[in-house]
C-alpha cells in the first residue's frame, strides 16, 4: 500500500494553497471515505488536506437571520447546539445519520459535499435553501445547496473548491416532515431522506419544498410553484393531482423508493389538508 | 508469531489454470496444498470439504492457498497482488429447481395414505414459504492460531466442536489425534455459526506452523467472515394441505429444498431435522414429505440457531395462520383443534410421551397481549378497509412450535458422548467436558445440578478448560446438548460419586456417556427412531403496524411464552430469550442480504446490521409452570422456530396481502397496499 | 511519521504510516487489546476509544489524525470511578454479556451519561446499538443505565452531606 503524504494546514490560507493540487483529498473526519474500506490499512490517495486543525471551519455562529456553521464542524457539535439554534428539518436529519461514534467523527462538511451519493443533511438544507460556502485561492462563492444537484439528478459537487462554511436560514415553518426511508445505519441504494416544508399566510400557502436524495435527488420548483397561492386546506382532489405530479417526477427511482417516495409526498400534503 | 492470508478463488466453478504469487519478501511463505502433510479434507457428517482447493473450485472466496508472514497488513497487501486464474465454467447457482448432479441428500418419508386424503378433502391450499440467509454476527469473526507445544501441536479456536478441530488437524497433518491439543477460546455467541468452520481454519493455521516452523495464527477480518464463512441455509418450503370437513388437518403434502452451497458439510444433518420437523406441532395422519439439500457454487451453507428444523416450523406455522384466516376462524381455535396431544403419532411413528402445553401456553398470550379482541378487531378493520388510507394498518399474528433436544438425526457414528467428574479429598468437584459454554450460563446449570447431587457449595464446583487432552468427547454444542444432554451427563457422573463416596476413598473420579437411545433411521419411504430426547414448546405473539409515512412495518410488542421444563435460572433464561427475539426480529425486517449471484459482495457486508435496539418493541417472556420432575430443556431456538412465522401472519393481516417469505420488500408490500 | 499524544493520561509517540488505523497502532504499538479491530467500517463497536472526549470508533480514524489530541481507552477509562459505577451497575442489573461487547458497552454508556444525566430507554438504546451483538437483552441494559444513575446520584448526595 502506497504511503500518502498527509498536510495539516494551520490555517484556512494554507489550506487554499494546498487545495488546487491535483487529486488532493479533504480529510476532516473521514467518516465517508474510511467507512468504505474494509481492508487491514486505510487507501488514501497519494496526497490529503487534513483541515480538522483550522479553527476557521470548527466555529458557530447564530445570528436571527441564519445560522451559520463551520464545514469542519462535527454532527454531535451540531446537535449540541440546541433545538433553539438548530432548525428542527436540519436536527431530524442529523440524528438519523449512523450511530453517536459517527456523529462524533463525521463532519457537516464532508456529509454535504459526498460525490458519490447524497447523503443526509443535503435534503434538509435543500429544503431550507441553506447556503454553501465554497472557497479557493480566487475567493469565496455562496452556493445555494441546490446548485449541488445534477442535472442528472446526481450530486454535482463542483471540483477544485474547498466548502469551509454553511448557511441555514432561520425561518418560521407551519408544516415540516423529515423521514428517512431505508436500512438507516448505512446508506444503501435502498435509502433517501426525505424533506419537506410549508408556510402559510393568512390561509394561503406561501411555501412549500419537497426534496427526496439517495443515490439520486428530486425536487421540482415547478410543482412547488404549482402548490403556493392555494387556499388551506388543500381539497382531496388538490392534494390528489400534486401527487400525481410527483410520481411521475419519481420515474427514475427504483421502484421501492419510488413507490415509498408516493407515500410520504401524500402523508405531506395530507398535512396541508387538513 | 506469523499471521496467515487467505488466497481465495475469484470464481464459482472452474478449475484453476494458475497461481501466480508476488515476489515474496525474505520472511513470507506460500503453502499450497501440496504442502499439507496429509489428507487435504477435513470431514463433516460424512461430506468432505478441502483444506485448499486443489485443480477446482467450488464456491468464490474458497480457499486455494495460504501466504505466512510477520506483518499482517504486508500480508493482506500480498495477497491481493497474488493472481487466481481459473477456466470457469458455468455455476449451480438454481436450487429451487435442480438436477439431480446437485442433490446432496434426499429424504423421503410417507405416513398413511395422503393421496386418499387430499382426494376427499374438503378444501386443500397450498403455498411455497422461503427463508433467506442470515448472517450469525457472532461476538468475535473466526480465526485460529497453533504453535508446537513440546511434543504436541496446540490449536486455539473459538469453537462449539473441539474434538472435531482435533480430528480434522490430525488428519490434515497425518498425525495421530493424541498429537493434537485443542485449547477453546472464548466462544461468546455463535448461533451455531462454529461448528465445523473453526476446524478449517485450525488446519490453515496448523499447516501454516507446521510448513514455517513458527507459531502462526489466521484471523478473519469481519468482511471476509461475512462474505466466506457459512451463513445460514436457504430454503424452499412447499406445503400443500388438506382440510376435513370440520377443518381438521388431514393431509400433508411438503416438499423441501434447501440450499446448502458447495460440499454440504451439514447437509444430511440440516435437511434431516428440517423433515422431522414439517408438521410443525400438529397432527396430521397423512404426510408425504420430500425433501432435497441441494448443492450449490456458493459458500457452503450452515446451522443458524439451530439445525433446520425452523425452516419448516416457520412454513407449516405460516401456512396454519394462512388456513385458519382463509377459514374465517381464530388461528388460536385451528391450532387447538390441529395440535398435538400427548398420545398423538410423530412422524417417526413414535407416541408423543408428554402432555403438549398449548392451552396453558395460549391463555397465557391471550391475557399478555389481549390477542383475541385484537385478532378480531384486526380482522374487521382488514375485511372493511376501502383503501391504504381507510383504518389503521396493523395486525397481530400467532405462532406456536417447539424444539427438539437431543441427537443428530442423520446417524452420525459418534453419537455417543461422554462426561467426567472427580471429587476430590477437599471435597471439591471438578467437571471435565469437552462441550462449549457459549455465551451463556450454561456452565452454572452444570454446576447447580452438580452441587445439588453432591450437597456441596456452588464454589467448590468447577469446571475444567475444554482442551482436548484433558477432557472426554462430549460431542458438539448444539442442539442444546448442553443444557439436556451434557447436564444429564453431569448429574448421571455426579450420582455415580454420590453412590461411591461414603465406601470408597477420595478423590473418586466417575464418567457417563450418552447413547442415542434410539437412532433416527431413514429407510424406504419410511424413518422411525426418537426424533428427540425433550421438546420445549413455545407461543409467540406478535403486533405490528405499518408506518404511516413510510409504510414500513414496525412491532408493537412481542409476548413469548415457554415452557421450559425446569428452568434453572428464569431470570437469565429470560435475558436469552429477549436477545432471541431481537434476533428473530431482525431477520424478519432487516437483515437481508441475497447471496444468489454467487456469494455476498462486498457491498452486501457493509449494508448488512442487526436491528438497532431503539426499533425493538416492548418483549413480554413468560414461562409456564413446569411438570413435577421435568427435565432441564434446551429453549434458545424457540424465538426463531415462531417469531417470524408470527410477523409474517401479523403483516399479512395488517397489509391484507398473502406474503410467505421475509422479510418482504418494499415495493411488493406498498404495491400489496394499493391506493390510499 | 511521527505522532504524538496523550494516552491513558501519558504523552506517548508512535511511529505511524498513513495507511495505519488508530485501532491497530493502538493494539500492536501499545498493547492495548481491550479493544478489537474487527469490522474496519466503524460498526461493530468493538474499537471504541474516548478522542478529546468524544467517543468514536478507532478503526476508522487514521493514526496520524491522533496528533496533539487526547486518547483514553478501556484501559485508562477502567481506572475511573465512572467505570466502577457502571461495572456494579451492570452487575446490579444482572447485565451478562459475550465477554466481547462489554468494554464497548461500558464506555458507551459513559459516554451517554457524560452528557445526559437522566436518559431515557430510548436514549440509552439507540446509544448501546453502536455496540451492535447478538447477546443484548435491551431490558437489563436499560436497568443497569439506570442503577448507575442512581448509584451517582446516591454519591452525589453522601458528598453534598458531607
Amino acid at each position: 500500500m502506497l504511503a500518502s503524504e498527509i498536510h495539516f494546514p494551520k490555517d484556512l490560507a494554507e489550506a487554499l494553497e494546498l487545495i488546487r493540487r491535483p487529486g488532493i483529498l479533504v480529510f476532516a473526519g473521514g467518516t465517508g471515505i474510511l467507512r468504505e474500506q474494509g481492508g487491514r490499512g486505510i487507501s488514501l490517495p497519494g496526497e490529503v488536506l487534513f483541515i480538522r486543525e483550522i479553527p476557521e471551519l470548527r466555529r458557530t455562529s447564530l445570528t436571527e437571520r441564519f445560522l451559520e456553521i463551520g464545514a469542519a464542524v462535527t454532527l454531535s457539535e451540531l446537535l449540541e447546539l440546541g433545538e433553539t439554534a438548530l432548525p428542527p428539518l436540519l436536527a431530524e436529519a442529523v440524528r438519523g445519520i449512523g450511530t453517536m461514534a459517527i456523529r462524533n467523527l463525521a463532519t457537516i462538511g464532508g456529509n454535504v459535499a459526498s460525490r458519490g451519493r447524497f447523503m443526509d443533511c443535503w435534503p434538509a438544507l435543500a429544503c431550507l435553501d441553506g447556503l454553501v460556502e465554497l472557497r479557493d485561492r480566487g475567493g469565496a462563492t455562496w452556493m445555494n445547496a441546490n446548485r449541488l444537484l445534477g442535472e442528472d439528478g446526481k450530486p454535482a459537487f463542483p471540483e477544485g473548491g474547498l466548502i469551509t462554511r454553511l448557511r441555514v436560514p432561520i425561518e418560521r415553518w407551519d408544516a415540516y416532515l423529515l423521514r428517512k426511508v431505508g436500512p438507516s445505519d448505512f446508506p444503501a441504494p435502498e435509502t433517501a431522506v426525505f424533506a419537506f416544508a410549508a408556510r402559510a399566510e393568512k390561509g394561503i400557502l406561501a411555501e412549500a419544498r419537497i426534496v427526496f436524495a439517495g443515490e439520486i435527488a428530486l425536487r421540482s420548483h415547478s410543482l412547488e410553484s404549482t402548490m403556493i397561492g392555494r387556499g388551506l386546506p388543500l381539497s382531496a382532489r388538490e392534494a390528489a393531482t400534486i401527487a400525481e405530479g410527483y410520481r411521475t417526477l419519481a420515474a427514475p427511482l427504483p421502484e421501492g423508493l419510488a413507490l415509498q417516495f408516493g407515500v410520504l409526498v401524500e402523508g405531506a400534503l395530507g398535512l396541508l389538508s387538513r | 508469531m506469523l499471521y496467515v492470508a487467505t488466497i481465495r478463488s475469484p470464481s464459482a466453478r472452474g478449475s484453476i489454470r494458475s497461481l501466480r504469487f508476488p515476489t515474496l519478501p525474505a520472511g513470507y511463505r506460500s503453502i499450497l496444498p501440496a504442502d499439507i502433510p496429509g489428507r487435504n479434507r477435513i470431514v463433516s457428517f460424512g461430506a468432505e470439504v478441502p483444506i485448499l482447493a486443489q485443480d477446482r473450485v467450488s464456491y468464490v472466496g474458497e480457499p486455494v492457498a495460504l501466504i505466512a508472514g510477520p506483518d499482517p497488513a504486508l500480508l493482506e497487501e500480498l495477497a491481493a497482488a497474488t493472481k487466481v486464474v481459473c477456466d470457469e465454467e458455468e455455476p449451480y447457482l438454481n436450487w429451487e429447481s435442480f438436477s439431480s448432479d446437485q442433490v446432496a441428500a434426499k429424504r423421503v418419508a410417507v405416513v398413511g395414505d395422503p393421496d386418499l386424503a387430499f382426494s376427499i378433502a374438503s378444501s386443500v391450499q397450498e403455498e411455497v414459504y422461503t427463508s433467506g440467509a442470515i448472517e450469525h454476527y457472532y461476538s468475535e469473526p473466526q480465526g485460529a492460531a497453533a504453535a508446537y507445544d513440546y511434543d504436541k501441536i496446540a490449536v486455539w479456536c473459538a469453537t462449539q466442536w473441539p474434538y472435531h478441530v482435533r480430528d480434522s488437524v490430525a488428519l490434515a497433518l497425518g498425525c495421530r489425534a493424541e498429537e493434537v491439543s485443542v485449547r477453546p477460546t472464548r466462544l461468546g455467541v455463535h448461533l451455531d455459526g462454529k461448528l465445523w468452520y473453526p476446524s478449517l481454519l485450525a488446519c490453515h493455521a496448523s499447516i501454516a506452523s507446521i510448513a514455517c516452523g513458527r507459531p502462526a495464527k489466521v484471523l478473519l477480518t469481519r468482511e471476509e467472515d461475512f462474505r466466506f464463512t457459512p451463513k445460514r441455509v436457504r430454503s424452499s418450503v412447499s406445503v400443500r394441505a388438506a382440510l376435513g370437513k370440520g377443518g381438521e388437518l388431514s393431509a400433508l403434502d411438503v416438499r423441501i429444498a434447501i440450499n446448502v452451497g458447495a460440499y454440504g458439510p451439514l447437509a444430511e444433518e440440516i435437511l434431516s431435522q428440517a423433515v422431522i420437523a414439517c408438521t410443525g406441532a400438529y397432527a396430521c395422519p397423512n404426510l408425504r414429505v420430500e425433501g432435497y439439500a441441494v448443492l450449490t457454487n456458493t459458500p457452503p451453507g450452515g446451522a443458524f440457531g439451530g439445525l433446520g428444523a425452523s425452516h419448516t416450523l416457520f412454513a407449516m406455522e405460516a401456512h396454519a395462520n394462512r388456513l385458519a384466516m382463509a377459514g374465517g376462524e381464530d388461528p388460536a381455535d385451528w391450532k387447538a383443534r390441529n395440535v398435538l396431544r400427548k398420545g398423538s403419532r410423530l412422524l417417526t411413528g413414535e407416541i408423543l410421551k408428554e402432555e403438549v402445553p398449548y392451552d396453558a401456553i395460549i391463555a397465557h398470550l391471550a391475557a399478555a397481549s389481549d390477542y383475541r379482541r385484537k385478532y378480531a378487531g384486526y380482522e374487521l378493520v382488514r375485511k372493511r378497509r376501502s383503501g391504504r388510507a381507510d383504518g389503521p394498518l396493523r395486525g397481530i399474528g400467532l405462532a406456536f412450535a417447539y424444539q427438539g433436544a437431543g441427537p443428530f438425526l442423520s446417524g452420525d457414528a459418534s453419537n455417543s458422548y461422554t462426561v467426567e467428574a472427580t471429587l476430590d479429598k477437599d471435597l471439591r468437584l471438578r467437571i471435565f467436558t469437552s462441550a462449549a459454554g457459549g455465551a451463556g450460563g450454561v456452565m452454572d446449570i452444570w454446576r447447580g445440578s452438580a452441587a445439588a447431587i453432591l450437597g456441596v457449595g456452588l464454589e467448590s464446583v468447577s469446571i475444567a478448560p475444554p482442551e482436548t487432552d484433558q477432557v472426554p468427547d462430549s460431542g458438539p454444542s448444539t442442539l442444546s446438548r448442553n443444557v439436556s444432554v451434557v447436564n444429564r451427563l453431569v448429574e448421571r457422573a455426579c450420582e455415580a460419586i454420590q453412590k461411591r463416596r461414603f465406601r470408597e476413598p477420595l478423590p473418586l473420579t466417575a464418567r457417563a456417556a450418552y447413547r442415542v437411545p434410539k437412532p433416527i433411521k431413514w429407510e424406504g419411504g419410511q424413518v422411525s427412531g426418537s426424533p428427540f430426547d425433550t421438546a420445549a414448546w413455545a407461543g409467540a405473539v406478535l403486533e405490528l403496524e405499518l408506518d404511516p409515512w413510510t409504510l414500513e412495518p414496525r412491532p408493537l410488542g412481542v409476548w413469548l411464552c415457554v415452557d421450559g421444563g425446569h428452568v434453572v435460572a428464569p431470570e437469565r433464561a429470560a435475558a436469552a430469550l429477549r436477545s432471541g427475539v431481537a434476533d428473530a426480529l431482525g431477520a424478519c425486517i432487516n437483515e437481508r442480504f441475497d447471496p444468489s449471484g454467487g456469494g455476498a459482495g462486498i457491498s452486501d457486508y457493509f449494508r448488512y446490521g442487526l436491528l438497532p435496539l431503539h426499533e425493538l418493541p416492548p418483549i413480554g417472556i413468560e414461562f409456564v409452570e413446569p411438570e413435577r420432575r421435568a427435565p432441564v430443556k434446551g429453549i434458545g431456538e424457540l424465538p426463531f422456530d415462531t417469531v417470524p412465522a408470527a410477523f409474517l401472519s401479523a403483516l399479512s393481516q395488517a397489509a391484507d396481502a398473502a406474503f410467505s417469505s421475509l422479510p418482504v420488500p418494499t415495493a411488493r408490500l406498498i404495491g400489496a397496499l394499493g391506493a390510499p | 511519521m511521527t505522532v504524538s499524544f496523550i494516552l491513558n493520561g501519558e504523552d506517548v509517540s508512535a511511529n505511524v504510516r498513513s495507511v495505519d488505523r488508530l485501532s491497530d497502532i493502538l493494539r500492536d504499538v501499545f498493547g492495548l487489546v481491550g479493544l478489537r479491530s474487527d469490522c474496519r467500517c466503524g460498526r461493530c463497536g468493538r474499537c471504541f476509544v474516548f478522542l478529546d472526549g468524544r467517543l468514536v470508533p478507532s478503526c476508522i480514524v487514521p493514526a496520524f489524525s491522533a496528533r496533539g489530541r487526547e486518547i483514553i481507552t478501556i484501559e485508562g477509562f477502567a481506572q475511573t470511578e465512572e467505570y466502577r459505577d457502571i461495572a456494579e451497575g451492570f452487575k446490579a442489573a444482572g447485565v451478562e454479556t459475550c465477554g466481547f461487547c462489554e468494554a464497548p458497552k461500558i464506555l458507551a454508556l459513559a459516554d451517554l451519561l457524560e452528557r445526559s444525566s437522566r436518559p431515557s430507554p430510548r436514549e440509552i438504546l439507540a446509544q448501546i446499538s453502536a455496540v451492535p451483538c447478538r447477546c443484548t437483552d435491551p431490558d437489563a441494559i436499560v436497568r443497569a443505565a439506570q442503577a448507575v444513575i442512581e448509584r451517582r446520584a446516591k454519591r452525589i448526595y453522601r458528598r453534598a452531606g458531607q
